[in-house]
């Protein structure tokens, strides 16, 4: 399947009178990878939220390859080849890695429950393919020994891992992927950075990637969004944005007189939280 | 329609009633997140303890009448108690916890020291003060009830507004984590709401006892509980003010409409309908709430955790069901025609809990009123039978049954787990006074007549047909025809549990969201679990109605739904061998030791407790553990030959 194209106009979602996302503008282009930067709080959720469909927004548009998507709930963007993670990754608790994965590629191509029960020859073959499809992607994500392991006994590194295999499973036209890193453990942060590669080349996708470890998304991303407040403040070639002094303002503060003032503690109240001070020195390695 | 000032007056009588149930209700939701089904038997306890100091013991009304209110509140103290083990488990848990609770409790006001010895005296009360009103005479309970009911209200207001302990029942209600923070003894706290409402649910069982010819059976059966239920969800489950006038108001309503109408099974249907407005208009509210009881809604334990598949155990269970089914298939010769009955109606019920598995255990719905589509295939085979084949029966049964449950599984796509279940329940009640009572009601504004109910609501007959040539009269035939039947429905849920259907099932129960994402329609799959269990409901109602021949409204109330239910979760929620071992535990075992309504409660009720609290796998955890044991022993030094670990591959 081919990658497609996102483009999101004027963007609005207001919670009562606050504006989670304030009239954003962006443009994902096939096959590219974009990435979204900002603070906590800064709206980056809230656009993946209503760019998926779990979230209506109050204004604007999502154009999906010249679809207009506002009145699709998310199962019928799920159709439309729209794929996306979640930050908490919870995925199935009580079903198997096996199953989880299994769902993932019946909700694809389903299998009738009529044809499924009375075990139709149809239903028998679709169901042999999908059971070899989720046996290789076991096997691709190094998964064998957890295959009939519950979600609920995997730990968070494994159950992302559980969740990539499950995305390449639903081969994404455009995938949206919520903070991969969070909650799980440094070396299995590093691990995920070629795993993410690895699935971008194998389907080809557009990826829509938020994030917070910020080596991880410029070694990733052809173009990057920084966002504050339900604000882009800046955007474009990844090189660029890490070089505005805007997108340094807002979130990146990595120039030592970010840091100085920051440690004098007369950042302006209503400034969006900083990150954990055991977090900075990955954030100003250089660019992988 | 008129209104006499009798009518209101009976109606105030009864609506200070659901008030003083409803805030209980609200009480215990706001400090604990658990709809209380337990709520009123704890005052009837106390209740019944009243009567048996005054009439039995002789002592005087206020210092006995001080005592059993101590008992109440302590009765609602120990169910705090024995439910806190539960507080980490999902609320529906919870909730059906309290059911057993609810059974318990009745048994206890069974015992010979709680129970008076003669029954059908006047229940005590202090005042000699009857009075009239437009000619109807009303009885000293009844003005003591209008008197001691806005007192009782007016003070419970005044604690927890005004003391220290109704702010930290408060605080805790909004905020469990912060107030916890802020110091509060969360466990000390709640321990206390629940003795509050112990103590609120025996001031209202003491003032309606009167009122009843006799007091000692169930006195606050599912009809009160759901009215106090209707004015709680209508106040959201948060405003005692607006909970306590809606409890009135609905007897109000209630009193006018019987006054009216008289016919219960109209009223019903209107009071049912008044839930169902008040569920849909609050739907919002009461999902704005915390969320907590959405997540999840129920933990298997191991219940359907896959044991390793290794060729021995794989065997090991192929043997026991082969054996299993040579025993059913043999076993009739060795059976009288009672036992034979007995055990096919144990097929009936396994077979009705595996339909419930479907729904509650798969897709998470819980159903409180799953006997009322039973019923449906009940009806239908009445209506039937004699025009048709059986075997055409059986699928026009089953469609009919999963029309029902789609219309009442629409709701369940805006209302959610407490909320579903309070609706089912009501439904069943429904079935049981309206439906099924009224042979052939005319449609509204029509001159139709539809005939949906029992031909005859007092007692229908029903002969048993004959299939391929051979007549299904006799016990034995019959036997062999549910056996058919069950086998089938086996192979299916098995095939649905393997095969996909189950798998989206468990997925948008656990995680919508993701499902959504995932591309799978959430809609759809909820309606699909609720057709599928239909079907297979409708045509366990058949052979309900095959293997009991008589049968009449009754036969089908909302006690019936609860038992199904205790079923799954004793047998295993989720689990089909836990759904066939429910029914043999809860049918077979009374069946055993004399099937009187105490050993029916004792299963059921202590027997739900017990499972839930020490054994959250249920029978079907037990049934895999002893399988691995055998299969351990098996594979140890005793077998090494290589046809038996050869054995072949079963796909999981």
């Amino acid at each position: 399947m081919t990658a497609a194209r996102l483009e999101v106009r004027e963007l609005t979602v207001a919670f009562g009178g606050l504006r989670a996302l304030d009239a954003v503008n962006l443009t994902v282009e096939p096959g590219s990878v974009l990435g979204i930067l900002g603070p906590n709080g800064s709206g980056k959720t809230t656009f993946l939220d209503t760019v998926s469909g779990q979230l209506r927004p109050t204004a604007g548009s999502v154009v999906l390859d010249d679809v207009d998507l506002i009145d699709y709930f998310p199962e019928d963007r799920a159709a439309l080849g729209m794929v996306r993670s979640f930050q908490d990754c919870r995925l199935f608790p009580e079903l198997t890695v096996f199953e989880t994965l299994m769902v993932a590629e019946d909700a694809r191509r389903p299998v009738g429950a009529l044809a499924s029960t009375l075990r139709l020859p149809a239903a028998r073959r679709t169901e042999a393919r999908h059971r070899q499809t989720v046996e290789g992607l076991i096997a691709a994500f190094g998964l064998e020994g957890f295959a009939e392991r519950r979600i609920d006994q995997l730990s968070t590194g494994t159950r992302r891992v559980v969740d990539l295999a499950a995305i390449v499973a639903a081969r994404p036209r455009l995938l949206l992927l919520d903070e991969p890193t969070a909650g799980i453990a440094q070396r299995e942060a590093e691990a995920l950075g070629p795993l993410l590669r690895s699935v971008h080349a194998e389907t080809g996708t557009t990826v829509l990637l938020v994030e917070h470890d910020v080596p991880l998304t410029t070694s990733l991303c052809d173009r990057l969004v920084v966002m504050e407040a339900g604000r882009v403040v800046s955007a474009g070639p990844t090189a660029e944005v890490l070089a505005d002094p805007a997108a340094i303002e807002a979130y990146l503060g990595a120039s030592d007189e970010a840091l100085a003032r920051s440690g004098g503690g007369s950042t302006a109240p209503g400034r969006a939280p900083r990150r954990p001070a055991a977090r900075r020195p990955a954030q100003r390695r250089p660019a992988r | 329609m008129s209104i006499p000032a009798a009518t209101l007056v009976q109606g105030l009588i009864l609506g200070l009633n659901y008030g003083l149930l409803a805030i209980g209700l609200v009480l215990i939701y706001r400090t604990s997140r658990v709809l209380n089904f337990a709520h009123g038997e704890i005052g009837v306890v106390a209740a019944v303890l009243l009567a048996k100091l005054v009439t039995d013991f002789h002592i005087d009304y206020w210092p006995a009448l001080g005592l059993c209110l101590i008992v109440g509140a302590a009765s609602g103290g120990v169910c705090e108690v024995i439910l806190r083990r539960l507080y980490r488990r999902p609320r529906l848990i919870v909730m059906v916890a309290t059911i057993g609770l609810e059974q318990v409790l009745y048994l206890v006001t069974l015992l010979p020291f709680v129970r008076p010895t003669r029954l059908f005296v006047a229940y005590p009360v202090p005042i000699h003060a009857g009075f009239a009103v437009s000619g109807v005479r009303f009885q000293s309970g009844d003005a003591f009830a209008l008197i001691v009911a806005p007192l009782a209200v007016a003070a419970f207001a005044l604690f927890f507004l005004r003391s220290p302990y109704g702010l930290a029942m408060r605080a805790m209600a909004e905020n469990g984590e912060s107030a916890r923070l802020a110091g509060i003894w969360v466990k000390r706290t709640s321990t206390l709401a629940w003795m509050l409402a112990g103590l609120l649910s025996a001031v209202t069982a003491i003032l309606a006892s009167p009122d009843r010819a006799n007091a000692f059976s169930q006195a606050l059966g599912p009809e009160l509980l759901l009215r106090a239920l209707a004015a709680a969800l209508i106040a959201g489950m948060a405003s005692f003010t607006v909970a306590f006038a809606a409890g009135v108001g609905l007897g109000v309503i209630e009193a006018v409409l019987t006054w009216n109408l008289r016919q219960a099974s109209t009223v019903e249907v209107v009071m049912f309908a008044i839930l169902l407005v008040a569920l849909v208009v609050r739907g919002r509210t009461l999902r704005a709430g915390p969320r907590d009881e959405e997540q999840s809604a129920w933990a298997f334990g191991s219940a359907t955790l896959r044991v390793a598949a290794a060729g021995v155990r794989e065997r090991v269970r192929q043997v026991s069901l082969v054996g299993a089914a040579v025993i059913v298939v043999v076993l009739p010769v060795f059976l009288d025609n009672s036992r034979t009955f007995l055990v096919s109606r144990i097929f009936v019920f396994a077979l009705i809990a595996i339909s419930l598995t479907v729904l509650t255990g798969w897709a998470g719905q819980l159903s409180l009123g799953h006997f009322a589509l039973v019923a449906v295939g009940a009806v239908v085979t009445a209506r039937m039978l004699g025009h048709q084949s059986i075997l055409l029966i059986l699928p026009v049964a089953g469609l009919i049954s999963a029309a029902v449950a789609i219309v009442v599984g629409l709701p369940a796509l805006r209302i959610r787990g407490l909320y579903l279940a309070v609706t089912t329940l009501g439904l069943a009640l429904l079935m049981q006074v309206s439906v099924l009572n009224t042979p052939c009601p005319r449609l509204p504004l029509t001159n139709w007549h539809v005939c949906t109910g029992l031909p005859d609501p007092a007692s229908t007959l029903i002969t048993r047909p004959s299939l391929f040539g051979v007549s299904l009269g006799s016990q034995r035939a019959t036997y062999y025809f549910v056996l058919a039947v069950l086998a089938v429905a086996l192979v299916v849920a098995r095939t649905w549990r393997d095969r996909g259907v189950a798998r989206n099932l468990l997925a948008v129960r656990d995680n919508e969201v993701t499902a959504a994402a995932m591309g799978i329609r959430v809609t759809r799959t909820k309606l699909l679990a609720f057709a599928l269990s239909g079907f297979l409901a409708g045509v366990a109602g058949v052979c309900f109605a095959l293997v009991t021949q008589r049968f009449q409204a009754t036969t089908f109330d909302p006690s019936q739904s609860i038992l199904i239910v205790a079923m799954v979760i004793i047998g295993g929620l989720g689990s089909i061998e836990g759904a066939v071992l429910g029914a043999l535990y809860l049918i077979g075992i009374p069946a055993a030791f004399g099937s009187g309504t105490t050993v029916q409660f004792i299963t059921s009720g202590v027997g739900l407790t017990v499972f839930i609290l020490f054994l959250p796998g249920g029978l079907a955890q037990l049934w895999h553990q002893i399988g691995d044991r055998v299969a351990r022993l098996l594979d140890g030094p005793l077998l090494s030959a290589s046809w038996w670990t050869s054995a072949p591959e079963q796909s999981p």
